[in-house]
């Protein structure tokens, strides 16, 4: 308390100086006069007692100096002194102030921004107790990621003592369900989740109460459609507008009537960052029994658990690992896929990575393109403190006779570095600041960019970690910016004291300027050349033909929810007839829209994210059977897509259920299939339950194209048939429209579906063009934030070289003077001021050339169509940089031209 | 204490004791008098130099053990007159029962060996 108080008093006292300093002076002067009186009393002269009553009383200064220590805080007062004079060094050069607070604005903002979403994807933890304990299992075969059944997850949780619970969650942002009070089903979130979700997350709800083990079970009799359901505090609060009789309420999911049983906390939002789910539904109940009971995937999203007291993450990975390869023996190895060995169940394993941050949907993707953003933004922080390095440089030697003033009067070089560190410190602060502000407008921003399938970071606020690090990177660049040339300053001062003529310590300070500038130019050309490589590659990617033109074409993601046949089950023929009616009317409604130039509805459709491929049969030739990857479609299909028909024919109306089954092929499926033989009119059978002895007839062969990755370089044999002759289930409809009409053609085509058939529910809606767009967003958004951040680079080094090179021709104003008049032309001096800033760019290219080719080497992964070492980004780059010199350079060149002799030679 | 001995200095941590105990005995003083009345008690056993009482308030009064408030001196001048605080009071009792203490443990210390 006490050292509260004081220190409060002492702030006060910081700020109320004179007030303090004029009651000390009044009690002093009261002081010596009483003690010169007593001594007067006591017979001395007034002088005399005068003299006395000082020598009793002690140094007058010295106690006045004790008492400013005392009275306020010594070191803060000689830190706002030089905070004063650096403010009125900094009012005096406003130009210099605004480049140097902006570059460090920017370094600072960019960094912090970069490294808050950093922050919020890679390293913020859970927010729940113990969160380092949670482990994600990971099961590999032959060290590849594998997918965990559910048969052998129920056998690793029986059996398992390592962990102190598991749980699975299958995580789906198209969860039909319908409200008890409402008439249509709308989309929510939702994770399906194991009855231990709960426990292992040690989480308590807001109200009511979380799914347990009880809610897990099967239901035991078929007619039983109960089940429970937590709804999240989010929801709570949008839908139910937080009222408590939220709870005990229904949701139809599918079959199942579900009560909500409780609120989840209002501080969790999930296992996976990014995911925001609505509801949290128990997983088996909710599951297809047999899909449960099968060697088919269950639960996509993943597995995690808690390591039970006292265990290590190696021992439970060890337990975890024998119980799973124990489990894969019991069970029949599936056959060989061809020319692979037959696997054994030593080729196992689980291994168990941190769970901590949660589920890994969007960690893995993005953890390298946010470290490279991380040492982008680092460059630039790099370049933003040395250019200010740089001009506090330029300055401080302009300001060399002051500083040598100061000296002379007394300041130690403590004193000098501390002023000057203190300018650079005042800079970094604002700079700071500043940067603060940027991130937070820039965060939500690039926090958008983070984003794959139905995962998007939603929330990368900066935490204390992020202003702890903005903090840090604030005072790294007060000290590189500040105490470097402060240092460096004042040992220049000190040697060469008033002599300003010192040439050698000049040069010396010159020397420096030049190797930061350097530095500068050769960072800069890492940038450069790093969002050159990228920019080819945009282009190439650009530049790719799919084999269909994606222009004008708007895509729905939709889902058939009108009762499926159950995993495993084929429809009977009524039903399959049934949907191929409702399929031919939506088809037939879809292309009369207006503004639609060809519609068509499609199993998959192109560039989902589906990746399927079935083996083919051919019946007139028991071979070895190739995997194509097929598509049900309706009749318009390939004009929609804009795919060329190359032999043959495409699909017609006539094409339908009870007319000869018909089939299209790619080129690549007819060379690999028939090779130089005709394909038309021979036949080919899906190897697929039901289908097997149901041959296509080829018709037509298509113009191979992309399927849903424009990088992949190998064409994909692929096949499609008539929706009509096997209505699969509809998840994509395509429309081609007018150009320009794409808005009003999404509008309408939704109308229609609402109007047709509400069972087909619209998921997303978006272009063709946006949708192959999507699958480079990683590039993109590293080629934004590279060729920006390069821009800026470049930018703040050109003004560095601006800088250095008007210093150098301010001093040499008289050297330059001689030369003119002894005859030298304009011209040779502008060539000689040019010459040196290209010598500087030149040590900067031979530097940074081979540094660019490391950093094209790192960035590979991202690059398509060309390569690490690619000669046209290289060179561009080093064109940029050369440009950017000579710009740079042009300026003081054409001012030392322009210098008068006789002026100069005057001058001094 | 014996006049004889030659004046020592003022031991460290006491000046603030002896401010305290003065400014409780005499009530409101200022900084002269104060100084005047250590040096009265001591009996010229200390050596005080007596501007160095003005860092002691300051450092008292942040502390919040001593006030002051402007009067008067005798030659009709502005001045502060400091008196001490509850909080003071309370202090001084405190640093009076740790200085006994350490007296008593000091001199059985030095009686025993």
């Amino acid at each position: 308390m006490t050292v509260l108080r004081v220190l409060l008093a002492r702030l006060r006292g910081l700020v109320s100086r004179g007030r303090a300093d004029a009651a000390l002076d009044d009690d002093i002067q009261v002081h010596l006069e009483l003690l010169t009186r007593d001594y007067i009393h006591r017979g001395l002269s007034s002088r005399d007692a005068q003299a006395a009553a000082r020598r009793a009383f002690g140094g007058v200064d010295q106690v006045k100096e004790a008492y400013r220590d005392q009275r306020s805080l010594p070191a803060i007062e000689t830190f706002l002194q030089d905070l004063r004079y650096a403010a009125r060094m900094l009012r005096r050069d406003p130009a210099f102030a605004t480049v140097a607070i902006i570059s460090l604005a920017i370094g600072i903002g960019a960094s912090t921004a970069a490294f808050s979403v950093f922050n919020a994807v890679m390293l913020r933890p859970l927010p729940i107790t113990d969160p380092d304990r949670l482990v994600l299992l990971q099961p590999q075969r032959r060290g590849e990621e594998f997918i965990l059944v559910n048969p052998i997850y129920e056998e690793l949780r029986g059996r398992q003592t390592t962990l102190s619970g598991m749980f699975a969650a299958n995580d789906t942002p198209y969860l039909k369900i319908t409200f008890e009070d409402e008439p249509a089903p709308a989309y929510v979130h939702a994770s399906l989740v194991s009855g231990s979700y709960f426990a292992v997350l040690d989480l308590t709800p807001h109200m009511g109460r979380l799914l347990t083990e009880q809610d897990d079970q099967l239901p035991a009799t078929a007619s039983d459609d109960r089940c429970a359901a937590v709804i999240s505090y989010r929801l709570w609060v949008r839908r139910f507008g937080q009222d408590r009789a939220a709870i005990g309420r229904t949701l139809r999911v599918g079959d199942s009537r579900c009560a909500i049983v409780g609120i989840g906390p209002a501080t969790f939002e999930s296992h996976q960052t990014g995911f925001t789910p609505d509801v949290w539904l128990p997983l088996r109940p909710l599951t297809d029994r047999k899909l449960l009971a099968s060697r088919g995937m269950a639960f996509f999203s993943g597995v995690m658990g808690r390591l039970a007291p006292g265990v290590e993450i190696a021992q439970a990975e060890e337990e975890l690992t024998t119980l799973y390869q124990q489990a894969q023996a019991a069970q029949p190895q599936p056959p060989a896929a061809a020319r692979q060995p037959q696997t054994t169940p030593a080729d196992f394993t689980i291994r168990l990575a941190s769970g901590a941050q949660g589920f890994d949907k969007i960690r893995r993707p993005f953890s390298t393109p946010l470290v490279m953003i991380l040492a982008v933004v680092g460059v630039v922080l790099l370049v933003a403190s040395v250019n200010v390095a740089n001009l506090l440089l330029a300055r401080g030697a302009a300001r060399l006779p002051e500083l040598a003033t100061r000296a002379a009067l007394g300041a130690g070089r403590w004193r000098l570095v501390r002023q000057l560190a203190t300018e650079g410190l005042m800079l970094a602060a604002l700079g700071g600041l500043l940067g603060v502000g940027l991130a937070w407008m820039t965060i939500p921003v690039l926090t958008s960019q983070i984003s794959l399938g139905y995962v998007t970071l939603t929330d990368a606020r900066p935490d204390a970690r992020v202003l702890g690090l903005a903090l840090a990177l604030t005072v790294t660049a007060a000290v590189v910016a500040g105490v470097l040339p402060a240092l460096r300053l004042s040992r220049t001062t000190l040697q060469s004291g008033l002599a300003s003529g010192s040439r050698t310590t000049i040069a010396s300070g010159h020397r420096l300027q030049r190797l930061l500038v350097t530095a500068q130019l050769a960072m800069s050309l890492l940038l450069v050349s790093a969002a050159g490589l990228l920019l080819r590659t945009i282009v190439h990617l650009a530049g790719v033909d799919p084999g269909f033109t994606p222009a004008h074409v708007v895509m729905l993601n939709v889902r058939d929810e009108a009762p499926q046949p159950s995993f495993g089950d084929v429809d009977d023929a009524i039903r399959k007839a049934r949907r191929a009616e409702r399929y031919r009317v939506l088809d037939e409604r879809l292309n009369s829209v207006p503004g639609v130039q060809a519609a068509s509805v499609s199993w998959l459709g192109l560039f989902s994210m589906q990746d399927l491929w079935l083996p083919l049969i051919d019946p007139d030739r028991a071979d070895d059977r190739p995997n194509a990857r097929v598509d049900y479609v309706s009749a318009r299909y390939f004009e929609t897509m804009g795919m060329q028909i190359l032999r043959g024919r495409g699909f017609r109306d006539t094409d339908r259920e009870g007319m000869p089954r018909v089939a299209v092929i790619n080129q690549t499926l007819a060379r690999v299939r028939f090779g130089a033989g005709d394909p038309l009119g021979r036949r080919v059978a899906l190897d697929y339950r039901g289908e097997q002895q149901r041959p296509f007839t080829i018709v037509g062969v298509v113009r191979d194209s992309k399927y849903n990755d424009v990088r992949d370089s190998r064409p994909n044999p692929m096949m499609w048939m008539p929706i009509a002759q096997a209505p699969f289930p509809i998840s994509s409809i395509s429309l081609r429209t007018l150009p320009g009409a794409e808005a009003s053609v999404a509008r309408r085509a939704e109308e229609v579906l609402r109007a047709t058939d509400p069972d087909i529910m619209v998921r997303s809606t978006t272009t063709l063009s946006a949708q192959i767009a999507g699958k480079t967003s990683r590039e993109r958004l590293l080629l934004g934030l590279s060729s920006g951040f390069a821009a800026l680079a470049i930018l703040l080094a050109a003004v560095g070289l601006y800088g250095t090179l008007a210093y150098m021709v301010n001093r040499r104003t008289r050297e330059i003077g001689v030369r003119l008049a002894f005859g030298a032309r304009g011209d040779t001096i502008l060539r000689m001021v040019v010459g040196d800033a290209l010598r500087l760019a030149a040590v900067a290219l031979v530097v940074g050339v081979p540094l660019s080719l490391a950093v094209g080497y790192s960035l590979r992964a991202f690059l398509f169509g060309v390569t690490p070492t690619d000669p046209v980004a290289m060179a561009g780059a080093c064109l940029v940089l050369t440009i950017a010199t000579l710009l740079a350079a042009y300026l003081p060149a054409r001012r030392a031209a322009a210098v008068d002799p006789i002026v100069a030679l005057r001058y001094e | 204490m014996d006049s004889d001995q030659p004046a020592g200095e003022v031991p460290y941590g006491t000046l603030d004791l002896m401010v305290l105990k003065t400014l409780q005995v005499m009530g409101a003083l200022h900084g002269y008098a104060i100084a005047r009345r250590i040096e009265q008690v001591a009996r010229g056993s200390l050596a005080l130099n007596q501007g160095t009482i003005y860092p002691a308030l300051l450092r008292l009064e942040q502390k919040g053990w001593i006030a002051s408030k402007w009067g008067v001196s005798e030659t009709k001048r502005r001045v502060r007159f400091f008196t001490i605080t509850r909080a003071g009071l309370r202090q001084l009792a405190a640093e009076q029962r740790a200085w006994a203490r350490t007296v008593a443990t000091l001199n059985r210390l030095l009686e025993e060996s």
